[in-house]
């Protein structure tokens, strides 16, 4: 299992664990800031936190880039099947914040049990793709038990009623079906189910749900409520101009308009004290980070870790797009956080784990032998 | 793009090739999206966004609901709400908290008002953060910070509802009081929204009901000017009212058990005993909840909370007591329904039970003679009821007692009820690593030992007695309403068990209770109406050990927290009674001369009343269509 390798270590993926470390620190700076006017002296700080959490976070990179990633492709429905039995226990023994179900305690932490779910679906996913492949596209017969292994968990978050999560796993099964590949008489079906299945969609969201969509479309409809946090997101962003308006000077944030500004929202904080060069500087980041995914993707030695590597990256990539969209207004307000930038512990946990499998991928490209 | 060397298991990239191709046209293309939306946010747009920023029109304002009212069983207000007016202070272009309180000071000083401050003024204030600074002003304050609001930047007046407890003392420990949510709370459930500065209930009903009566905050979007003051509204949701809470409880009950008991430590519990309704509940001393209103002072918490009295302990919920002898009718039920005794057993009481070489004295020094169960109760004889505990034994007394609800909470609509204590064999075990001694059931049979019983469980369990058998969950609640008067939810009666004892027997002790008021030699004799429809029973609850010669109990009398807690329970009319009074007496003495006279003046005041709407059904009537008038 673990083979302390030099190789390991001679090949590391420098890049990317400097990169991601860049990225989070950024987050941290930003934490403090968006914490700074809410800091009450009796608690600890969200940006103490927050490191706590990065450092766990490390040691998760850690865990999950020492041991070969096809144990953990092995093993694969094991750790699905765990994390699926915590969303159950989100039923049982959750806490409800907001109106929502998400977080159960461990051993005094609170963890997110649908934040490891993104995870576990990716492995599950590449597992099943890895161990049933063609020379043709998929028939819908096919992908049955992948679109299962979705649909538990999907169903289970919606109830929570968590939108933002569900949403992100429909989104990484398409992407990796994309990627595998589907027949195209099975594409039009799939298509046309799709198109009906949005009407019975609507009926089974919540009523918040169906506001913020609602709202999106036209944020006039509730000035008091999610308008109100789209109108301040975007009055916070527009007003950091060209170069911001410096660390800790946000107004919109400091003065508290800003709705979730630490999770959320983080990203118009940031946008705001560092306008618009913060903020192409982020996201090109943002975007290097994704592209080094697909380049460990590509150059994979076998088929499971292109999977791995593939989901992987999607996750980053469409967590920055939804988010981001949102806060820019240009997207529905749905719950998802900004990868290594909004505050809370099971994202940032899970996302370096993430992280540290991608590497772990990249560096044993140099290992895998040919059989 | 990359090259692509070679791979495992037959796995080949280059079928995925223009899939990887594909994708990276999809990032690019959403993250340059990102990019164009941010360029036109802060670029093109960021002139007129940055201007609505810097101008902070719009701001969010929460609007606080009214909190729900609380009435009595007759409908009448005993929680109101009225308006206060607090002023507070947001550091905006001023950030000198200091130099604006010497202004106000100073404007106070000529017509010689003194500031009362809430809090030391820290140095350390947050921009824009409200700070209050003065609570529940005066109209003459509120005038005057009105007039010179051009010379107190940032000075602003808020109008806040506070509570207004009616009842004051009377009702203090059952109705509570309300407080600035903590941070604790707000951490704990933030599914109701909460936010710092709410008020939420913190004691009594208030806490119990708090979720109801609570209401839903609205909020207004308001355009403010520079200096912070609102010039507009851009539209509200507004507040939800909380439910007002109906009670059971009847005032005048409350107020006559709570005259009755003058200053004296103690408490007094009133049932209904054909539903389990808690007509009045009093514990004393008491304080006044008023003091609570807009937060209450740090020098009137510290002398409450320290005074050696405890004033706000709810004692008939939690003062735990021995019963003392009114723990006998429970001992005699046992007794008849494991067919130890008849009504007809005797025993022989020459004023003292040997139990090897310990002897327990009956409190008649010279003996009751031959008694049976019906002189027994109604004399109270200590001896014979110490040959009952001898045949039961612990277990079975403690089993039957578990029946009449004592030994653990009954569920009242109260935060903090305790349970009382109700020993077992394996009690004593377990806490003390001891064996039980038969020395310690025969104190039991008298309700002394190791018993504890709350003055509620006191009432609950002779409720049982008069209704022939069944034990009702105690409700202080009777229902909810909105707050425009329509009935949200009704609390129903809630049977929770039925006594283990058969009619016929319950009618001996029943016959028994009875002769204790109003037959020659009775222990309760200061019941005994002309009606002679009372039946009771008194008691008398050591509170240190038990000393059973008689010139140490005479010694014992010297130090007054050292004397015995006077304890009468009774109901009323026998036969079909729709009253329970249980009252507790801390350190009074004997339990016939010093509790059974507040019991009979709540007796008193019920049947007076009765009588009255007897005669005046109308007045009645008249009183029902007036309801509750809203504020």
């Amino acid at each position: 299992m673990i083979k302390l390798d030099r190789r390991l270590l001679l090949n590391f993926d420098w890049t990317l664990f400097i990169l991601v470390l860049i990225i989070s620190g950024i987050g941290l700076l930003n934490i403090y800031s968006a914490g700074f006017s809410l800091t009450d002296l009796r608690q600890t700080p969200f940006y103490v936190k927050q490191l706590q959490w990065i450092l766990i976070g490390i040691v998760g990179m850690a865990f999950a880039f020492f041991i070969d990633y096809r144990f953990f492709g092995r093993h694969a429905y094991i750790l699905y099947g765990i994390s699926i039995i915590l969303l159950l226990a989100v039923f049982a023994a959750g806490y409800e914040t907001k109106g929502a179900q998400r977080w159960i305690f461990i051993g005094g932490f609170t963890l997110q049990p649908s934040e490891l779910v993104k995870l576990t679906i990716i492995l599950a996913l590449a597992r099943y793709f890895d161990r049933h492949q063609f020379d043709r596209g998929y028939h819908l017969t096919e992908l049955f038990i992948p679109f299962l292994i979705v649909l538990v968990p999907f169903l289970f978050i919606l109830r929570q009623p968590d939108l933002g999560t569900g949403l992100i796993l429909l989104i990484l099964f398409l992407s990796i079906v994309f990627y595998v590949g589907l027949d195209w008489k099975s594409l039009l079906i799939a298509a046309a189910g799709g198109l009906i299945l949005i009407p019975i969609g609507w009926y089974f969201l919540r009523d918040y749900q169906r506001e913020r969509i609602l709202t999106f479309f036209s944020p006039e409809r509730d000035p008091l409520g999610s308008g109100y946090h789209i109108i301040q997101s975007m009055i916070a962003v527009g007003s950091g101009g060209i170069f911001g308006k410096g660390f800790l000077k946000g107004s919109q944030t400091q003065l508290k308009f800003l709705p979730e500004q630490q999770t959320d929202f983080v990203f118009s904080v940031f946008a705001e004290e560092w306008g618009f060069l913060g903020g192409i500087v982020l996201l090109v980041m943002f975007f290097f980070l994704i592209l080094w995914g697909l380049k460990i993707m590509t150059h994979s030695k076998d088929y499971l870790g292109a999977l791995i590597a593939l989901g992987i990256t999607m996750l980053i990539f469409w967590e920055v797009f939804i988010n981001i969209g949102m806060v820019l207004g240009i997207l529905p307000v749905v719950g998802i956080p900004l990868p290594f930038l909004s505050y809370g512990g099971s994202s940032m946990v899970v996302l370096m784990t993430a992280v540290g499998l991608l590497m772990n991928i990249s560096v044993r490209r140099f290992i895998l032998q040919s059989s | 793009m990359w090259k692509i060397g070679n791979r495992l298991g037959g796995y080949d990239p280059d079928r995925f090739r223009h899939k990887i191709k594909l994708l990276f046209i999809i990032v690019s293309v959403a993250l340059s999206l990102l990019v164009i939306r941010l360029w036109y946010l802060q670029v093109t747009k960021g002139g007129e966004l940055r201007q609505r920023s810097e101008n902070n029109s719009v701001r969010l304002r929460k609007i606080k609901p009214m909190r729900g009212l609380i009435l009595d069983e007759g409908r009448r207000i005993i929680v109101d709400n009225q308006p206060s007016f607090d002023i507070i202070f947001v550091p905006n272009r001023t950030k000198d908290m200091r130099n604006v309180i010497d202004k106000i000071k100073g404007l106070y000083a000529e017509r010689s008002l003194t500031f009362s401050s809430v809090s030391s003024p820290s140095s350390y204030v947050k921009p824009f953060v409200p700070v209050l600074l003065e609570r529940n002003v005066s109209m003459e304050k509120l005038a005057v910070v009105e007039t010179h609001a051009l010379d107190l930047p940032g000075v602003m007046t808020e109008v806040t509802p506070v509570r207004q407890y009616l009842n004051g003392e009377m009702t203090a420990q059952i109705i509570g009081f309300t407080g600035e949510v903590s941070r604790e709370e707000l951490d704990r459930n933030s599914i109701d929204k909460l936010t710092a500065g709410d008020i939420v209930g913190k004691f009594g009903i208030e806490k119990f009901l708090d979720s109801h009566l609570r209401g839903i905050s609205g909020a207004e979007q308001v355009e403010v000017n520079v200096a912070g003051k609102a010039i507009r509204s851009l539209g509200r949701i507004p507040a939800t009212a909380g439910d007002n809470v109906v009670l059971t409880i009847d005032s005048a009950l409350q107020e006559a058990a709570w005259s009755a008991m003058g200053d004296r430590g103690g408490a007094v519990a009133v049932l209904d005993p054909r539903n389990g309704a808690v007509l009045a509940l009093v514990s004393s001393p008491s304080f006044d909840p008023n003091l609570f209103n807009g937060g209450i002072s740090y020098d009137d918490w510290e002398t409450l909370s320290n005074d050696p009295r405890h004033p706000m302990e709810n004692r008939s919920i939690s003062g735990q007591y021995p019963p003392g002898s009114t723990y006998k009718a429970v001992i005699a039920a046992a007794a008849l329904e494991e067919g130890l005794i008849t009504p007809e057993t005797t025993f022989y009481c020459n004023g003292a039970f040997e139990l090897g070489d310990r002897i327990f004295r009956c409190w008649q020094e010279k003996g009751h003679g031959n008694v049976n169960l019906h002189r027994a109760i109604v004399e109270s004889c200590d001896v014979y009821f110490y040959n009952l505990g001898k045949l039961l034994g612990v277990d079975r007394i403690a089993a039957y007692a578990r029946a009449f609800g004592l030994g653990a909470p009954l569920g009242i609509d109260l935060p903090r009820e305790k349970g009382g204590l109700i020993p077992t064999k394996q009690w004593k075990l377990s806490r003390f690593r001891q064996s039980w001694q038969m020395g310690e059931t025969i104190s039991l049979a008298i309700g002394q030992g190791f018993n504890l019983v709350t003055p509620l469980q006191l009432a609950n369990a002779y409720a049982t007695l008069a209704n022939g058998g069944t034990l009702y969950r105690p409700r202080l609640v009777k229902q909810l309403e909105s707050s425009d008067g329509h009935v949200i939810k009704v609390y129903p009666p809630e049977k929770q068990g039925v006594l283990p004892v058969r009619p016929e027997n319950i009618q001996i002790i029943n016959q028994g209770l009875w002769g204790a008021v109003n037959e020659r030699g009775g222990t309760g004799y200061i019941l005994k109406r002309k009606e002679q429809d009372v039946c009771g029973k008194t008691g008398t609850a050591q509170v240190i050990g038990l000393p059973q010669d008689a010139k140490a109990r005479k010694a014992k009398r010297v130090s007054v927290d050292f004397r015995d807690h006077a304890l009468f329970v009774c109901f009323a009319p026998y036969g079909n009674p729709e009253i329970v009074v249980a009252v507790i007496l801390e350190n009074a003495g004997h339990g016939g001369s010093a509790a059974a006279p507040v019991a009979r003046k709540v007796i008193d005041t019920y049947f007076a009343r009765k009588q009255l709407t007897k005669t005046q059904p109308q007045v009645q009537e008249a009183l029902e269509v007036r309801g509750i008038t809203k504020p």
